[in-house]
Protein backbone atom coordinates (compact mmCIF):
# COMPACT_ATOMS: atom_id res chain seq x y z
CA UNK A 1 0.00 0.00 0.00
CA UNK A 2 2.77 2.55 1.03
CA UNK A 3 4.85 1.40 -2.09
CA UNK A 4 1.66 2.08 -4.37
CA UNK A 5 0.81 5.49 -2.97
CA UNK A 6 4.47 6.52 -3.12
CA UNK A 7 4.41 5.88 -7.02
CA UNK A 8 0.87 7.23 -7.52
CA UNK A 9 2.66 10.45 -5.42
CA UNK A 10 5.65 9.97 -7.83
CA UNK A 11 3.66 9.70 -11.00
CA UNK A 12 1.58 13.05 -9.93
CA UNK A 13 4.95 15.19 -9.22
CA UNK A 14 5.79 14.50 -13.11
CA UNK A 15 2.13 15.95 -14.26
CA UNK A 16 2.31 18.89 -12.32
CA UNK A 17 5.89 19.18 -14.11
CA UNK A 18 4.54 18.97 -17.62
CA UNK A 19 2.04 21.28 -16.18
CA UNK A 20 3.91 23.91 -14.80
CA UNK A 21 5.78 24.98 -18.05
CA UNK A 22 3.09 26.99 -20.29
CA UNK A 23 2.34 24.93 -23.39
CA UNK A 24 -1.01 26.13 -23.12
CA UNK A 25 0.03 29.60 -23.75
CA UNK A 26 1.21 31.11 -27.24
CA UNK A 27 4.98 32.68 -26.68
CA UNK A 28 4.77 35.99 -26.72
CA UNK A 29 1.34 36.63 -24.50
CA UNK A 30 0.74 38.07 -21.23
CA UNK A 31 -1.79 36.94 -19.96
CA UNK A 32 -4.22 38.02 -16.80
CA UNK A 33 -3.26 38.37 -13.46
CA UNK A 34 -3.38 36.27 -10.49
CA UNK A 35 -1.93 37.32 -7.36
CA UNK A 36 -0.02 40.02 -8.69
CA UNK A 37 1.63 37.88 -11.12
CA UNK A 38 1.28 37.01 -14.68
CA UNK A 39 -1.52 33.57 -14.67
CA UNK A 40 1.63 31.70 -16.09
CA UNK A 41 3.89 32.18 -13.38
CA UNK A 42 0.90 31.82 -10.71
CA UNK A 43 0.27 28.43 -12.26
CA UNK A 44 3.97 27.51 -12.29
CA UNK A 45 4.34 28.25 -8.73
CA UNK A 46 1.11 26.64 -7.85
CA UNK A 47 2.38 23.66 -9.39
CA UNK A 48 6.30 23.91 -7.81
CA UNK A 49 4.22 24.15 -4.42
CA UNK A 50 2.31 21.16 -5.19
CA UNK A 51 5.61 18.79 -5.75
CA UNK A 52 7.18 20.26 -2.83
CA UNK A 53 3.82 18.67 -0.45
CA UNK A 54 3.73 15.63 -3.10
CA UNK A 55 7.48 14.97 -3.12
CA UNK A 56 7.44 15.38 1.03
CA UNK A 57 4.88 12.54 1.32
CA UNK A 58 6.83 10.05 -1.18
CA UNK A 59 9.91 10.71 1.14
CA UNK A 60 8.39 9.76 4.26
CA UNK A 61 6.92 6.85 2.39
CA UNK A 62 9.97 5.61 1.32
CA UNK A 63 11.83 2.62 2.30
CA UNK A 64 14.81 2.51 3.47
CA UNK A 65 16.61 -1.11 4.16
CA UNK A 66 18.71 -0.31 6.47
CA UNK A 67 15.99 1.54 8.30
CA UNK A 68 16.97 1.23 12.15
CA UNK A 69 20.33 0.37 12.14
CA UNK B 1 31.87 53.89 10.69
CA UNK B 2 31.40 53.14 6.82
CA UNK B 3 29.76 50.01 4.86
CA UNK B 4 33.06 49.19 3.45
CA UNK B 5 34.32 49.09 7.24
CA UNK B 6 31.72 47.31 8.93
CA UNK B 7 31.68 45.02 6.48
CA UNK B 8 35.63 44.25 6.82
CA UNK B 9 34.77 44.00 10.61
CA UNK B 10 31.80 41.38 9.89
CA UNK B 11 34.13 39.39 7.55
CA UNK B 12 36.89 39.42 10.19
CA UNK B 13 34.39 37.79 12.60
CA UNK B 14 32.98 35.70 10.45
CA UNK B 15 35.89 34.13 9.19
CA UNK B 16 37.75 33.90 12.71
CA UNK B 17 33.77 31.75 13.61
CA UNK B 18 34.31 29.53 11.15
CA UNK B 19 37.88 28.96 12.43
CA UNK B 20 36.80 28.32 15.63
CA UNK B 21 34.22 25.38 14.30
CA UNK B 22 37.06 23.94 12.70
CA UNK B 23 39.03 23.78 16.04
CA UNK B 24 35.99 22.35 17.78
CA UNK B 25 35.42 19.65 14.77
CA UNK B 26 39.06 18.93 15.20
CA UNK B 27 38.47 17.46 18.75
CA UNK B 28 35.69 15.28 17.85
CA UNK B 29 37.17 13.47 15.28
CA UNK B 30 37.70 10.00 16.30
CA UNK B 31 40.69 8.61 13.82
CA UNK B 32 42.45 10.08 10.61
CA UNK B 33 40.51 7.77 8.58
CA UNK B 34 38.83 8.74 5.29
CA UNK B 35 35.60 7.65 6.66
CA UNK B 36 36.09 10.17 9.84
CA UNK B 37 37.42 12.62 8.02
CA UNK B 38 35.53 12.60 4.27
CA UNK B 39 31.92 11.44 5.66
CA UNK B 40 32.29 12.39 9.68
CA UNK B 41 32.08 8.49 10.70
CA UNK B 42 29.05 8.07 8.80
CA UNK B 43 27.58 9.91 11.89
CA UNK B 44 25.05 13.31 10.54
CA UNK B 45 22.07 13.43 11.99
CA UNK B 46 18.51 15.02 10.71
CA UNK B 47 19.06 18.82 11.49
CA UNK B 48 22.85 18.80 10.51
CA UNK B 49 22.22 16.69 7.13
CA UNK B 50 19.33 18.59 6.41
CA UNK B 51 21.24 21.94 6.52
CA UNK B 52 24.27 21.10 4.82
CA UNK B 53 22.46 19.22 2.44
CA UNK B 54 21.15 22.47 1.94
CA UNK B 55 23.70 24.83 1.99
CA UNK B 56 25.76 22.60 -0.03
CA UNK B 57 22.75 22.80 -2.89
CA UNK B 58 22.13 26.35 -2.74
CA UNK B 59 25.72 27.90 -3.65
CA UNK B 60 27.12 31.16 -5.15
CA UNK B 61 25.30 30.06 -8.39
CA UNK B 62 22.08 29.87 -6.20
CA UNK B 63 22.63 33.53 -4.80
CA UNK B 64 24.43 35.36 -7.61
CA UNK B 65 24.10 33.57 -10.76
CA UNK B 66 19.98 32.77 -10.34
CA UNK B 67 19.25 36.60 -9.75
CA UNK B 68 21.60 37.60 -12.79
CA UNK B 69 19.84 35.07 -14.94
CA UNK B 70 16.28 36.12 -13.46
CA UNK B 71 17.04 40.01 -14.36
CA UNK B 72 18.66 38.86 -17.77
CA UNK B 73 15.63 36.57 -18.80
CA UNK B 74 12.46 37.79 -16.62
CA UNK B 75 9.71 36.32 -15.14
CA UNK B 76 10.24 32.59 -17.18
CA UNK B 77 13.40 32.33 -14.65
CA UNK B 78 10.78 30.56 -12.25
CA UNK B 79 11.55 27.54 -13.86
CA UNK B 80 14.71 27.28 -11.69
CA UNK B 81 12.34 26.54 -8.28
CA UNK B 82 11.18 23.86 -10.31
CA UNK B 83 14.55 22.58 -11.53
CA UNK B 84 16.10 22.82 -8.05
CA UNK B 85 13.06 20.89 -6.41
CA UNK B 86 13.37 18.40 -9.53
CA UNK B 87 16.93 17.38 -7.50
CA UNK B 88 14.85 16.22 -4.74
CA UNK B 89 12.30 14.24 -6.56
CA UNK B 90 14.91 12.99 -8.98
CA UNK B 91 17.29 11.20 -5.49
CA UNK B 92 14.33 9.09 -5.32
CA UNK B 93 15.48 6.87 -7.72
CA UNK B 94 19.08 7.04 -6.29
CA UNK B 95 18.74 7.26 -2.54
CA UNK B 96 16.59 3.81 -1.70
CA UNK B 97 18.76 1.67 -4.03
CA UNK B 98 22.52 3.23 -3.14
CA UNK B 99 21.90 3.39 0.71
CA UNK B 100 21.65 0.33 1.66
CA UNK B 101 24.69 -0.53 -0.42
CA UNK B 102 26.70 2.05 0.80
CA UNK B 103 26.06 1.36 4.35
CA UNK B 104 27.10 -2.46 3.53
CA UNK B 105 30.18 -1.94 1.47
CA UNK B 106 31.46 1.20 3.66
CA UNK B 107 31.74 3.35 0.55
CA UNK B 108 33.66 6.31 0.73
CA UNK B 109 33.57 8.41 -3.04
CA UNK B 110 31.17 7.64 -5.31
CA UNK B 111 34.00 5.45 -7.35
CA UNK B 112 33.35 3.09 -4.85
CA UNK B 113 30.11 2.14 -6.05
CA UNK B 114 31.46 1.71 -10.06
CA UNK B 115 34.33 -0.61 -8.47
CA UNK B 116 31.53 -2.70 -6.86
CA UNK B 117 28.97 -2.57 -9.37
CA UNK B 118 31.59 -3.17 -12.30
CA UNK B 119 34.53 -4.10 -10.46
CA UNK B 120 34.83 -7.55 -11.86
CA UNK B 121 34.29 -6.88 -15.21
CA UNK B 122 37.42 -5.99 -17.82
CA UNK B 123 36.07 -2.42 -18.74
CA UNK B 124 35.39 -1.78 -14.89
CA UNK B 125 38.32 -0.04 -14.34
CA UNK B 126 38.33 2.47 -17.35
CA UNK B 127 34.73 3.00 -16.62
CA UNK B 128 35.64 4.01 -12.64
CA UNK B 129 37.82 6.02 -14.32
CA UNK B 130 36.23 7.74 -16.94
CA UNK B 131 33.26 8.35 -14.45
CA UNK B 132 35.35 9.79 -11.79
CA UNK B 133 37.53 12.01 -14.84
CA UNK B 134 33.90 13.52 -15.51
CA UNK B 135 32.67 13.90 -12.14
CA UNK B 136 36.78 15.93 -11.12
CA UNK B 137 36.41 18.23 -14.29
CA UNK B 138 32.68 18.79 -12.95
CA UNK B 139 33.53 19.70 -9.11
CA UNK B 140 36.62 21.85 -10.53
CA UNK B 141 34.19 24.06 -12.39
CA UNK B 142 32.08 24.22 -9.59
CA UNK B 143 34.42 25.48 -7.27
CA UNK B 144 36.07 27.86 -10.05
CA UNK B 145 32.53 29.29 -10.08
CA UNK B 146 32.75 29.26 -6.13
CA UNK B 147 35.95 31.14 -5.94
CA UNK B 148 34.69 33.98 -8.37
CA UNK B 149 31.35 34.29 -6.71
CA UNK B 150 33.82 34.79 -3.63
CA UNK B 151 35.53 37.61 -4.80
CA UNK B 152 33.24 39.43 -6.46
CA UNK B 153 31.08 39.23 -2.87
CA UNK B 154 34.34 40.37 -0.96
CA UNK B 155 34.45 43.26 -2.67
CA UNK B 156 31.14 44.34 -2.90
CA UNK B 157 30.97 43.89 1.66
CA UNK B 158 33.79 45.70 2.43
CA UNK B 159 33.11 48.46 -0.31
CA UNK B 160 36.23 47.81 -2.41
CA UNK B 161 38.54 48.04 0.73
CA UNK B 162 39.33 44.20 -0.11
CA UNK B 163 39.62 43.52 -3.57
CA UNK B 164 38.27 41.25 -5.62
CA UNK B 165 41.75 39.03 -6.13
CA UNK B 166 42.25 39.43 -1.96
CA UNK B 167 38.81 37.99 -1.10
CA UNK B 168 39.49 35.74 -3.19
CA UNK B 169 42.77 34.64 -2.08
CA UNK B 170 41.44 35.50 2.05
CA UNK B 171 38.57 33.55 1.45
CA UNK B 172 39.94 30.46 -0.64
CA UNK B 173 42.75 30.20 2.43
CA UNK B 174 39.66 30.08 5.32
CA UNK B 175 38.08 27.53 3.16
CA UNK B 176 41.34 25.09 2.91
CA UNK B 177 42.09 25.53 6.47
CA UNK B 178 38.84 24.26 8.18
CA UNK B 179 38.28 21.31 5.38
CA UNK B 180 41.67 20.15 6.18
CA UNK B 181 41.82 21.13 9.87
CA UNK B 182 37.88 19.41 10.25
CA UNK B 183 36.84 17.40 7.47
CA UNK B 184 33.18 16.80 6.93
CA UNK B 185 32.56 17.57 10.45
CA UNK B 186 33.62 20.82 10.13
CA UNK B 187 32.11 21.60 6.88
CA UNK B 188 29.11 19.94 7.98
CA UNK B 189 28.60 22.37 11.52
CA UNK B 190 30.11 25.50 9.25
CA UNK B 191 27.06 24.63 6.44
CA UNK B 192 24.32 24.26 9.13
CA UNK B 193 25.73 27.99 10.75
CA UNK B 194 25.51 29.55 6.97
CA UNK B 195 22.13 27.55 5.75
CA UNK B 196 20.53 29.70 8.65
CA UNK B 197 22.49 32.98 7.98
CA UNK B 198 21.34 32.33 4.51
CA UNK B 199 17.74 32.22 4.94
CA UNK B 200 17.33 34.77 7.19
CA UNK B 201 19.68 37.14 5.25
CA UNK B 202 17.49 36.24 1.91
CA UNK B 203 14.25 36.87 3.58
CA UNK B 204 14.50 39.96 4.76
CA UNK B 205 15.89 41.60 1.53
CA UNK B 206 13.09 40.14 -0.32
CA UNK B 207 11.02 41.57 2.13
CA UNK B 208 12.97 44.80 1.98
CA UNK B 209 12.46 45.40 -1.56
CA UNK B 210 8.84 44.06 -1.61
CA UNK B 211 8.14 46.69 0.68
CA UNK B 212 9.83 48.94 -0.91
CA UNK B 213 8.12 48.30 -4.54
CA UNK B 214 4.69 48.02 -2.78
CA UNK B 215 4.20 44.50 -3.47
CA UNK B 216 4.26 42.17 -5.95
CA UNK B 217 1.62 43.79 -8.14
CA UNK B 218 3.17 46.70 -8.04
CA UNK B 219 6.62 44.98 -8.67
CA UNK B 220 5.17 42.90 -11.75
CA UNK B 221 4.15 46.97 -13.24
CA UNK B 222 7.50 47.73 -12.69
CA UNK B 223 9.21 45.49 -14.41
CA UNK B 224 6.62 45.36 -17.76
CA UNK B 225 6.98 49.22 -17.78
CA UNK B 226 10.60 49.23 -17.97
CA UNK B 227 11.13 45.86 -19.83
CA UNK B 228 7.27 44.31 -21.12
CA UNK B 229 8.59 41.07 -22.85
CA UNK B 230 10.06 39.77 -19.16
CA UNK B 231 6.24 38.99 -18.31
CA UNK B 232 5.11 37.46 -21.69
CA UNK B 233 4.70 33.90 -21.99
CA UNK B 234 8.07 32.13 -23.76
CA UNK B 235 8.34 31.21 -26.96
CA UNK B 236 8.13 27.38 -27.81
CA UNK B 237 11.86 26.87 -27.72
CA UNK B 238 12.02 28.22 -24.56
CA UNK B 239 9.46 26.20 -23.05
CA UNK B 240 11.48 23.49 -24.58
CA UNK B 241 14.46 24.75 -22.81
CA UNK B 242 12.23 25.15 -19.43
CA UNK B 243 11.60 21.38 -19.60
CA UNK B 244 14.86 20.41 -20.77
CA UNK B 245 16.74 22.16 -18.20
CA UNK B 246 14.94 20.63 -15.41
CA UNK B 247 15.65 17.29 -17.12
CA UNK B 248 19.16 18.24 -16.70
CA UNK B 249 19.33 19.82 -13.43
CA UNK B 250 17.55 16.93 -11.90
CA UNK B 251 19.33 14.25 -13.43
CA UNK B 252 22.65 15.82 -13.12
CA UNK B 253 22.46 17.21 -9.43
CA UNK B 254 21.41 13.57 -8.70
CA UNK B 255 25.11 12.37 -9.20
CA UNK B 256 26.84 15.09 -7.65
CA UNK B 257 29.84 14.07 -5.64
CA UNK B 258 29.27 15.67 -2.29
CA UNK B 259 25.73 14.77 -2.36
CA UNK B 260 26.25 11.27 -2.90
CA UNK B 261 28.94 11.56 -0.28
CA UNK B 262 26.25 12.89 2.04
CA UNK B 263 23.82 10.14 1.24
CA UNK B 264 26.85 8.44 2.77
CA UNK B 265 27.31 10.49 5.64
CA UNK B 266 23.44 9.79 7.27
CA UNK B 267 23.11 8.38 10.45
CA UNK B 268 20.64 6.18 9.27
CA UNK B 269 17.71 5.80 6.12
CA UNK B 270 15.62 7.37 8.70
CA UNK B 271 17.65 10.25 9.18
CA UNK B 272 18.20 10.58 5.22
CA UNK B 273 14.75 10.38 4.71
CA UNK B 274 13.32 12.92 6.73
CA UNK B 275 16.26 15.22 5.58
CA UNK B 276 14.88 14.92 1.76
CA UNK B 277 11.51 15.36 2.83
CA UNK B 278 12.78 19.09 4.23
CA UNK B 279 14.92 19.73 1.38
CA UNK B 280 12.05 19.40 -0.99
CA UNK B 281 10.43 22.74 0.41
CA UNK B 282 13.84 24.46 -0.03
CA UNK B 283 13.12 25.84 -3.43
CA UNK B 284 10.22 27.85 -2.46
CA UNK B 285 12.51 29.49 0.56
CA UNK B 286 15.31 29.89 -1.61
CA UNK B 287 15.16 29.67 -4.99
CA UNK B 288 11.98 31.73 -5.72
CA UNK B 289 13.00 34.49 -3.07
CA UNK B 290 16.37 34.94 -5.23
CA UNK B 291 14.29 35.29 -8.61
CA UNK B 292 11.90 37.69 -6.95
CA UNK B 293 15.48 39.34 -5.94
CA UNK B 294 16.79 39.19 -9.03
CA UNK B 295 12.79 40.27 -11.36
CA UNK B 296 13.37 43.18 -8.33
CA UNK B 297 16.55 44.86 -10.27
CA UNK B 298 15.08 45.10 -13.80
CA UNK B 299 13.33 48.26 -12.88
CA UNK B 300 16.77 49.48 -10.47
CA UNK B 301 18.98 49.06 -12.65
CA UNK B 302 18.87 49.69 -16.83
CA UNK B 303 20.83 47.50 -18.94
CA UNK B 304 23.38 45.11 -16.77
CA UNK B 305 24.36 42.82 -19.97
CA UNK B 306 26.52 39.69 -19.74
CA UNK B 307 28.35 38.99 -16.93
CA UNK B 308 27.58 41.75 -15.03
CA UNK B 309 23.78 41.06 -14.87
CA UNK B 310 25.65 38.50 -12.06
CA UNK B 311 26.41 41.28 -9.69
CA UNK B 312 22.36 42.59 -9.03
CA UNK B 313 22.39 41.10 -5.88
CA UNK B 314 25.44 42.79 -4.07
CA UNK B 315 24.20 46.03 -6.19
CA UNK B 316 20.68 46.01 -4.53
CA UNK B 317 22.52 44.74 -1.33
CA UNK B 318 24.58 48.51 -1.73
CA UNK B 319 21.07 50.41 -2.14
CA UNK B 320 19.84 48.75 0.36
CA UNK B 321 22.60 49.91 3.40
CA UNK B 322 21.98 53.77 1.60
CA UNK B 323 18.60 53.12 3.35
CA UNK B 324 19.88 53.85 6.50
CA UNK B 325 21.67 52.69 9.90
CA UNK B 326 19.76 49.98 10.45
CA UNK B 327 19.60 48.33 7.03
CA UNK B 328 23.60 49.17 6.69
CA UNK B 329 23.51 46.38 9.62
CA UNK B 330 21.10 44.18 7.90
CA UNK B 331 22.26 44.08 4.60
CA UNK B 332 26.15 43.30 5.81
CA UNK B 333 24.13 40.15 7.47
CA UNK B 334 22.59 39.63 4.20
CA UNK B 335 26.07 39.96 2.42
CA UNK B 336 27.64 37.29 4.88
CA UNK B 337 24.79 34.87 4.47
CA UNK B 338 25.48 35.00 0.85
CA UNK B 339 28.92 34.91 1.25
CA UNK B 340 28.28 31.77 3.71
CA UNK B 341 26.07 29.92 1.05
CA UNK B 342 28.90 29.77 -1.63
CA UNK B 343 31.67 28.99 1.09
CA UNK B 344 29.62 25.90 1.94
CA UNK B 345 29.51 24.80 -0.96
CA UNK B 346 32.94 25.67 -2.09
CA UNK B 347 34.35 23.39 1.16
CA UNK B 348 31.57 20.66 0.22
CA UNK B 349 33.59 20.32 -3.53
CA UNK B 350 36.83 20.35 -2.05
CA UNK B 351 36.62 17.26 0.29
CA UNK B 352 34.57 16.06 -2.33
CA UNK B 353 37.47 16.78 -4.94
CA UNK B 354 39.83 15.39 -1.94
CA UNK B 355 38.75 12.33 -1.38
CA UNK B 356 38.03 11.51 -5.42
CA UNK B 357 41.42 12.56 -6.67
CA UNK B 358 42.95 10.29 -4.53
CA UNK B 359 40.87 7.16 -4.17
CA UNK B 360 38.74 7.27 -7.48
CA UNK B 361 41.62 8.83 -9.90
CA UNK B 362 44.83 7.63 -8.24
CA UNK B 363 43.91 4.52 -7.02
CA UNK B 364 44.24 4.70 -3.08
CA UNK B 365 42.87 2.37 -0.64
CA UNK B 366 40.47 4.28 1.58
CA UNK B 367 40.91 2.58 4.15
CA UNK B 368 44.48 3.49 4.13
CA UNK B 369 44.82 6.85 6.66
CA UNK B 370 47.51 8.10 3.96
CA UNK B 371 44.80 8.40 1.38
CA UNK B 372 43.26 11.15 3.34
CA UNK B 373 46.38 12.84 3.52
CA UNK B 374 47.16 12.60 0.00
CA UNK B 375 43.17 13.88 -0.37
CA UNK B 376 44.23 16.83 1.35
CA UNK B 377 46.85 17.48 -0.29
CA UNK B 378 45.99 16.99 -4.00
CA UNK B 379 42.77 19.34 -2.72
CA UNK B 380 45.10 22.35 -1.45
CA UNK B 381 46.67 21.85 -5.13
CA UNK B 382 43.26 22.33 -6.82
CA UNK B 383 42.08 25.17 -4.43
CA UNK B 384 45.08 26.86 -5.81
CA UNK B 385 44.80 26.26 -9.21
CA UNK B 386 41.01 27.22 -9.32
CA UNK B 387 41.58 30.32 -7.57
CA UNK B 388 44.56 31.69 -10.15
CA UNK B 389 41.98 30.83 -12.98
CA UNK B 390 39.50 32.86 -10.97
CA UNK B 391 41.72 35.64 -11.02
CA UNK B 392 42.29 35.85 -14.94
CA UNK B 393 39.14 34.67 -16.17
CA UNK B 394 36.94 37.19 -14.98
CA UNK B 395 34.25 37.14 -17.84
CA UNK B 396 32.28 33.47 -17.56
CA UNK B 397 28.23 33.94 -16.39
CA UNK B 398 27.89 31.78 -13.72
CA UNK B 399 25.20 30.43 -15.72
CA UNK B 400 27.17 29.52 -18.39
CA UNK B 401 29.33 27.44 -16.08
CA UNK B 402 26.85 25.66 -14.46
CA UNK B 403 25.29 24.62 -17.85
CA UNK B 404 28.62 23.00 -18.89
CA UNK B 405 28.95 21.30 -15.88
CA UNK B 406 25.87 19.69 -15.72
CA UNK B 407 26.53 18.93 -19.67
CA UNK B 408 29.14 16.61 -19.00
CA UNK B 409 28.17 15.56 -15.22
CA UNK B 410 24.54 13.90 -16.55
CA UNK B 411 26.42 11.41 -18.43
CA UNK B 412 27.52 9.47 -15.51
CA UNK B 413 23.69 9.21 -14.87
CA UNK B 414 23.42 5.41 -16.44
CA UNK B 415 26.68 4.14 -14.32
CA UNK B 416 24.38 4.81 -11.48
CA UNK B 417 20.78 4.87 -11.87
CA UNK B 418 20.28 2.50 -14.57
CA UNK B 419 23.04 0.18 -13.07
CA UNK B 420 21.19 0.44 -9.21
CA UNK B 421 18.04 -0.46 -11.32
CA UNK B 422 18.87 -3.32 -13.85
CA UNK B 423 21.21 -5.89 -13.63
CA UNK B 424 22.18 -6.57 -17.21
CA UNK B 425 23.97 -3.69 -17.59
CA UNK B 426 27.78 -4.29 -18.76
CA UNK B 427 30.88 -2.42 -18.42
CA UNK B 428 32.11 -1.83 -21.70
CA UNK B 429 28.36 -0.53 -23.19
CA UNK B 430 28.18 1.83 -20.32
CA UNK B 431 31.33 2.88 -20.87
CA UNK B 432 30.54 2.97 -24.37
CA UNK B 433 27.93 5.23 -23.52
CA UNK B 434 29.73 7.49 -21.52
CA UNK B 435 32.09 8.51 -24.07
CA UNK B 436 29.90 8.89 -26.79
CA UNK B 437 27.35 10.77 -24.48
CA UNK B 438 30.42 13.16 -23.19
CA UNK B 439 31.74 14.14 -26.68
CA UNK B 440 28.43 15.12 -27.85
CA UNK B 441 28.01 17.44 -25.22
CA UNK B 442 31.35 18.44 -25.53
CA UNK B 443 31.01 18.67 -29.41
CA UNK B 444 27.79 20.98 -29.10
CA UNK B 445 29.20 23.06 -26.93
CA UNK B 446 32.69 23.19 -29.32
CA UNK B 447 31.10 23.81 -32.27
CA UNK B 448 28.47 26.11 -30.78
CA UNK B 449 25.10 23.98 -31.04
CA UNK B 450 24.47 23.94 -27.16
CA UNK B 451 20.70 23.64 -27.78
CA UNK B 452 19.20 22.09 -31.20
CA UNK B 453 15.29 23.11 -30.95
CA UNK B 454 16.14 24.41 -27.40
CA UNK B 455 16.83 20.92 -25.39
CA UNK B 456 20.37 20.59 -23.57
CA UNK B 457 23.03 18.91 -25.36
CA UNK B 458 24.11 17.10 -22.54
CA UNK B 459 20.01 15.78 -22.43
CA UNK B 460 20.39 14.79 -25.94
CA UNK B 461 24.16 13.12 -25.39
CA UNK B 462 22.24 11.26 -22.17
CA UNK B 463 19.49 9.76 -24.64
CA UNK B 464 21.89 8.25 -26.47
CA UNK B 465 24.18 7.31 -24.08
CA UNK B 466 21.10 5.79 -22.46
CA UNK B 467 20.20 3.94 -25.91
CA UNK B 468 24.34 2.82 -26.43
CA UNK B 469 24.46 1.22 -22.36
CA UNK B 470 21.45 -0.67 -22.84
CA UNK B 471 21.29 -1.72 -26.26
CA UNK B 472 24.73 -3.16 -26.44
CA UNK B 473 24.21 -4.62 -22.70
CA UNK B 474 21.30 -6.39 -23.82
CA UNK B 475 22.97 -7.54 -27.22
CA UNK B 476 25.64 -9.26 -25.21
CA UNK B 477 23.67 -10.65 -22.78
CA UNK B 478 21.87 -12.74 -25.91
Amino acid sequence: MRRRLRRALLAGIGGLYLLSVPWYRSGGETGGSVFGLPDWVAVAIGCYAAVAVLNAAAWLLTDIDEDGT
Amino acid sequence: MSFGQLGVVALVVYVAGLAGIAAVARRARRDASPADHFLAGRELGVFVLFLTLYATAYSGNSLLGYPGEAYRRGFSWIMATGFMMSIVVAFHALVPRLRPVAVREGFVTPGDWVRHRFGAEPAGGALRLAVAVLMIVALANFLFAQLKAMGVMAEYVTGGIVSYEMGIGLLAATVLFYETLGGMRAVAWTDAGQAILMLVGLSALLAWLLGEAGGIASLSQAVGAVRPEALEVPNAREKANWFSTIVLMGLASVVYPQAIQRIYAARNGRTLRRSMALMTFMPITTTLVVTLIGLAAIPRFADLGGVEADSVMPRLLEQWAAAGPAAEVAAVLVFLGALAAIMSTADSVLLSLGSMLAEDLLGRAHRDAAATRLGKRIAAAVMVAMAVLALVARDVTLWGLIELKMELLIQCVPVFLLALHWRGLRAGPALAGVVVGSLLAVGGVVFGEKRPAGIHIGVLGLVVNFAIAAGLSLRRSR
